[in-house]
């Protein structure tokens, strides 16, 4: 029997996709925690680009936190400034 | 968990082992372009705080379903890059080729797209100094068009030397580094989006 095998970069992708659907939800809602929650959605999807399209998730060295430090530093900074 | 949706989710701390795809220069390049596009994105942050009336008004005129909408086309247009990439490391040529022209025709479809947008707010004549939050809206969205318009220069002169034979799956740094690049674009919209049109 042939095994079916999907492409695991087209599954990020569906991801991504369906996140931001979701995020565009939230954007849309009235719920007090909406905000925070697309940019909880934003650190995410940020991260998965990091690590599964620019592909730092198995790269040596202090790229991969680099990257990641600036996305988690930028959107708390945002959420500080939105939110709190 | 599948192997494959473990693969799509972010990553642990394990077996980073590979080297850094594309040149050093170009990471150089994409961290102080990050350096700046973060500057700018707090700061936009900060200037809400400070004025939450002026942008909560600014906000409700600019549509997020086209926000959205430039997302969806800057996703996929960062997936036929990775695409692309992984067609090279495997030696295909005319997958190499193929993708980099699906990517560049997302991201033309993001800069007509966004251009769009940007005369119809010019139209209303609305403009840089028409108060702060179209200052900052319009200098964060268009510094990033900006960026969107070098990546495609970027991936089609990637494209340009792919069809003169210029890449093979033993050398092909030049496309990842376009690649990367084309995906820090990406990363920064990613913030972007949720900041200017979504949080609220």
């Amino acid at each position: 029997m042939n095994r079916i095998t999907i492409d695991s970069t087209l599954l990020v992708l569906a991801l991504l996709l369906g996140l931001t659907l979701a995020g565009y939800g939230f954007g849309q809602s009235a719920w007090g925690g909406a905000s925070l929650a697309a940019l909880g959605l934003a650190l995410v999807k940020g991260q998965m680009v990091i690590d599964r399209f620019m592909g730092l998730a198995r790269v040596a060295g202090p790229w991969r936190w680099a990257l990641s430090g600036w996305l988690a530093f930028v959107l708390g900074l945002i959420a500080l400034a939105s939110v709190v | 968990m599948s192997a494959s949706l473990e693969a799509a989710l972010p990553a642990t701390a394990s077996a980073r082992r590979e080297p850094l795809p594309g040149d050093l220069a170009m990471w150089i390049f994409i961290c102080a372009e990050l350096a700046v596009f973060g500057l700018l994105l707090v700061g936009y942050a900060f200037a809400r705080r400070a004025s939450p009336e002026l942008f909560a008004a600014g906000q409700a005129t600019i549509d997020r379903g086209a926000g959205a909408i430039g997302t969806v086309l800057l996703l996929v247009g960062s997936w036929c890059v990775v695409r692309a990439a992984r067609a090279i490391r495997s030696g295909s040529q005319a997958g190499l080729e193929r993708w980099l022209l699906a990517a560049i025709v997302t991201g033309l479809g993001f800069v007509v797209f966004k251009g769009f947008g940007f005369a119809h707010v010019f139209g209303q004549g609305i403009g840089l100094s028409t108060n702060l939050f179209y200052t900052l809206f319009l200098l964060l969205t268009g510094f990033h068009y900006a960026h969107v318009l070098l990546g495609l220069v970027i991936l089609t002169a990637v494209l340009m030397k792919a069809r003169r034979g210029g890449y093979s799956a033993a050398e092909h740094a030049g496309v990842e580094s376009g690649a990367s690049y084309w995906h820090m674009v990406d990363l920064v919209w990613l913030v972007l989006f949720p900041l200017v049109y979504l949080v609220h």
